[in-house]
């Protein structure tokens, strides 16, 4: 059963349960991936999956109910599920449905179908070929070409009815490498048009990445200047972006609370989410409720500009939405979430800042994100990987320690800014760009 | 679900281009979840996950096209698909299906959905209520209480036709405590594969204390040490440690292709002697629990190091190809979107002889490591990390002051032969793994252990 006859069965269903506002969010992705070890294919996986999610708003309250299986009977035990869900509520935010007849933005997207499988099987062995051209790498490296089509629709009984389509490729490359002794690994994706990736290049970075690890040491342990690279800043910027969202600081998750207009960061931050980001794989010109997306500065030279906002709390704020409502899966809840969040470049290069950092640590990786970094009290201790910094330069590679911190002592920390961030490589409305930084305060813990 | 002669039909068209194994999994699920706020029922999440994947391989190739069209000829195209994508040629096979039961180990009691939003409701307030009043300094309590009832199907062009129903329930409370301005937060989990009759042997209050307990304890801690030194690593969820340092490398997702410091080491002694450490996917109602994974085969009880010599890996059917070693019982997907791997079960170190009070007056100087929160693995590498949820300096073979944002670093292979002291008090605690094939439900255990030395990332 197609998407539009479900939604005529919702229909019927819910006038009858006397239901008269409600919303369906449809999303359909299609994707296919090969898969290459040792130079022969191993995987190939064509996938094709999505669903429904229902949102009725019952006197004043948001019941959700959500399925996979489209047909009539699901499409009315579906209202059902929703309408019962919406009868146990209790929390006293606004609820709403949004307005159709706004006006939208244009996102550059993709409507190109998802490419043959013919062509993703040569492009993962091309990648494969390119990686093996590298010196140091050995069996274990893995290339994978992917495509992914996605399609969302929002209907709502107010007459809004939008659409998105989107179609992106790319390819992963996996290195691992070896020096005889031990092994070490790193990947690296590249996004875009199949034939114009630049396989040879994304090649390269992985494996010197990886290869650059090969012997590391383990840094020596106290409180010293930290450099995070563009990667490693971006990574902590995801983990902790939860923070500027109005949701948790209304349900008092978030220690940023009473904090709009005032300084929380160093002078050179300033921090913006832009649904439309020149780099972005998927800009998209309405958010996970249908309002416009916009971009806008969230830190502005180290003052809360503004939190990020959806419908419901925008109202409870006294504001207008910023647009940032986000469903991370066609069945979850409205919440919120950046689009492309980046850190505006600075005018330094990153050897600059290790200069300006004299002995330290440059930060390359960072891992364990979701165990070490805790969101409400900002505390960090996170598993790093990356080079010492001696007299200003970078020197031999060091792994397996710990950086200690405070989230929003870091952003109070930041000494610079450098000019060298990267595009966001994965295919999601959701990216972090930054580029380096230098952080004076926090503990490395080696040896 | 669907019929043993749709899916005959279906394995059949799957195997037409010469698939020397094809696979039809098939599934529905619902997923529940009623979550509170500050005391309040804020939503409820309810899933329905509805669809079927087609695997077939080639001798070291295989293919998987997915579909959430679940009639005949949705089924019969995603078939076409696979077949299509895997070769070129022709193959006329006949496959005939035979139902198997494999039993269910893990009856329940009270279907989770039998139960309405509102008695689910109240004992979530129970709990986040018990939390709140715990201490004037819990300033904020969230908790959801989650359940699953899945519904698998497995074809396969060997003969299987079988089925299973796999149903869990878990409560889980966070607190946020704030003292003299420093906010900290705590949290409790536990679940099981049972049904709502959990609540009759697990405390709903219980868990909200525990988890402001945490809160409160943390929050007027100072920071953790950074340096090397002993821990001792405490009993239940502490089993992570053995998780990711050696659990995910012992996986064939990564052992088949190399990728895992522990590669031809089986019969050879990787960990020190006091550590035996066991998968089991058959203790009866536990978190990590299966009737058969997710490839059709019994879970079974695998002994994966004993007396710190390495016995097996854990298998899936597409990874044991290459390895020339049979299924572990070990495939696992969060869905039939996920291609499914070898992933863990119930995962712990089995118990030791020591004491646990010798255990701590064995340290002079370190960390006892209370309470567990989640980490990470590269396989490659054997790298780990994990956080300290709950900590306490060791001072003169004493437990003393409470302290925060502690966590532990090292490596896979070094750190399981420096697990010296093995205590004889066993716990497991439960938890969400991610891996290739998604997020799927396992449980970590140990009893109290002592790590002779491990580098404590601390300020």
């Amino acid at each position: 059963m197609d998407f539009q006859t479900f939604r005529q069965f919702v229909a019927d269903e819910a006038a009858k349960l006397h239901i008269e506002e409600y919303e369906l969010y449809y999303q359909l992705e299609e994707s296919t991936s090969v898969s290459v070890f040792r130079h022969e294919v191993n995987r190939f996986s064509d996938s094709g999956e999505g669903g429904v999610c229902l949102r009725c708003l019952i006197n004043g309250k948001m019941g959700y109910a959500s399925t996979q299986l489209l047909s009539e009977e699901s499409a009315r035990a579906l209202v059902r599920r929703a309408a019962d869900n919406a009868s146990v509520l209790e929390s006293s935010e606004p609820e709403f449905l949004v307005e159709a007849g706004q006006s939208y933005q244009t996102a550059a997207v993709s409507t190109s179908p998802i490419p043959a499988a013919d062509v993703l099987r040569k492009t993962a062995l091309a990648g494969q070929d390119a990686l093996y051209a590298q010196s140091g790498v050995v069996d274990g490296s893995r290339t994978e070409a992917f495509a992914e089509h996605i399609h969302i629709a929002i209907h709502n009984s107010r007459g809004l009815d939008l659409r998105y389509e989107n179609t992106v490729s790319g390819a992963f490359l996996a290195a691992v490498v070896s020096n005889g002794e031990e092994k070490a690994n790193s990947f690296k994706s590249c996004l875009g048009a199949l034939e114009q990736l630049d396989l040879a290049g994304t090649a390269k970075e992985a494996a010197d990445t990886a290869r650059a690890t090969l012997g590391a040491g383990i840094a020596p342990t106290g409180a010293m200047p930290v450099v995070f690279s563009p990667k490693a800043m971006s990574q902590l910027l995801g983990t902790y972006a939860g923070v500027f969202s109005a949701e948790n600081v209304q349900k008092g998750l978030s220690l940023l609370k009473d904090k709009e207009g005032e300084t929380i960061a160093a002078p050179s931050v300033t921090l913006v989410d832009d649904p439309f980001y020149k780099d972005s794989a998927m800009p998209i010109p309405f958010d996970g409720e249908g309002s416009p997306t916009r971009c806008k500065k969230v830190i502005e030279n180290g003052v809360l500009n503004t939190l990020l906002y959806n419908l419901s709390t925008a109202a409870a704020a006294g504001k207008a939405t910023t647009g940032n409502a986000s469903k991370s899966s066609y069945d979850s809840k409205v919440g919120i979430r950046p689009f492309t969040m980046y850190l505006e470049k600075g005018e330094l290069t990153q050897e600059q800042l290790l200069e300006k950092a004299q002995n330290g640590v440059l930060i390359d990786s960072l891992g364990g994100l979701h165990a070490g970094a805790n969101t409400i009290s900002g505390d960090f201790s996170l598993q790093s990987s990356g080079f010492l910094i001696e007299k200003g330069k970078k020197a031999a590679p060091v792994r397996s320690f710990t950086v200690a911190g405070n989230f929003f002592s870091l952003l109070r920390g930041i000494a610079a800014v450098a000019d060298d961030p990267q595009p966001p490589t994965s295919p999601s409305f959701t990216a972090f760009v930054s580029p380096s930084v230098l952080v004076e305060g926090l503990t490395i813990a080696g040896k | 679900m669907i019929s043993k002669e749709i899916c005959e039909r279906v394995l059949q068209k799957a195997s037409s281009t010469g698939a020397d194994y094809a696979e039809l999994f098939a599934e529905n699920t619902l997923n529940h979840a009623v979550n509170l706020v500050g005391g309040k029922v804020d939503s409820v999440h309810d899933s329905q996950i509805a669809g079927a994947a087609v695997r077939v391989f080639l001798g070291l190739r295989s293919v998987m096209a997915t579909t959430v069209d679940t009639t005949e000829s949705g089924l019969l195209r995603c078939a076409q698909r696979a077949a299509e994508a895997l070769a070129e040629g022709k193959a006329e096979i006949s496959i005939s299906l035979r139902e198997r039961l494999f039993g269910d180990i893990h009856p329940i009691r009270i279907v989770p959905a039998s139960v309405a939003n509102a008695d689910k409701a109240a004992l979530l307030k129970d709990a986040c209520s018990a939390a709140s009043e715990y201490d004037a300094a819990v300033v904020q309590v969230t908790g959801t209480l989650l359940d699953v009832d899945r519904r698998i199907l497995v074809a396969t062009s060997e003969g299987l036709w079988t089925q299973d129903r796999q149903i869990r329930t878990r409560m889980m409370v966070s607190a946020v405590a704030e003292v003299n301005g420093e906010t900290q937060t705590g949290g409790c989990r536990p679940g099981a594969r049972t049904g709502m009759e959990l609540f009759e042997r697990v405390d709903p209050r219980a868990i909200g204390r525990e988890a402001a307990r945490q809160a409160v304890t943390m929050a007027g801690a100072g920071y953790c040490p950074a340096g090397v030194m002993p821990v001792a690593i405490g009993n239940g969820f502490g089993g992570v440690i053995f998780h990711e340092a050696c659990g995910h490398s012992l996986e064939a997702t990564g052992v088949a292709y190399g990728n895992s410091q522990f590669c031809d080491k089986l019969g050879q002694k990787i960990a020190h002697e006091k550590v035996t450490a066991i998968d089991d996917g058959t203790i009866p109602n536990d978190w990590g629990s299966i009737n058969i994974d997710d490839e059709g085969t019994p879970a079974r009880r695998n002994v994966l190091i004993e007396k710190g010599v390495l016995k097996t890996y854990m298998i899936d059917k597409f990874n044991g190809r290459r390895m020339g070693m049979a299924s572990t019982g070990s495939a696992r997907r969060q869905d039939f979107s996920f291609v499914p791997t070898s992933r863990m079960t119930n995962t712990f170190l089995a118990p030791g002889s020591d004491k646990e009070e010798d255990i701590i007056a064995s340290i002079e100087y370190g960390l006892y490591a209370k309470e567990m929160g989640g980490g990470s693995v590269n396989p490659v590498t054997g790298e780990f990390n994990f956080a300290v949820n709950e900590g306490y300096i060791i001072r003169g073979g004493k437990v003393c002051e409470p302290v925060r944002g502690a966590s532990l670093v090292g490596k896979g292979s070094d750190v399981i032969q420096k697990i010296d002291m093995v205590s004889d008090n066993l716990l497991c605690g439960q938890g969400m793994c991610g891996s290739s094939s998604g997020s799927i439900p396992t449980n970590v255990g140990q009893p109290l252990i002592r790590v002779s030395s491990i580098t404590v990332g601390g300020r």
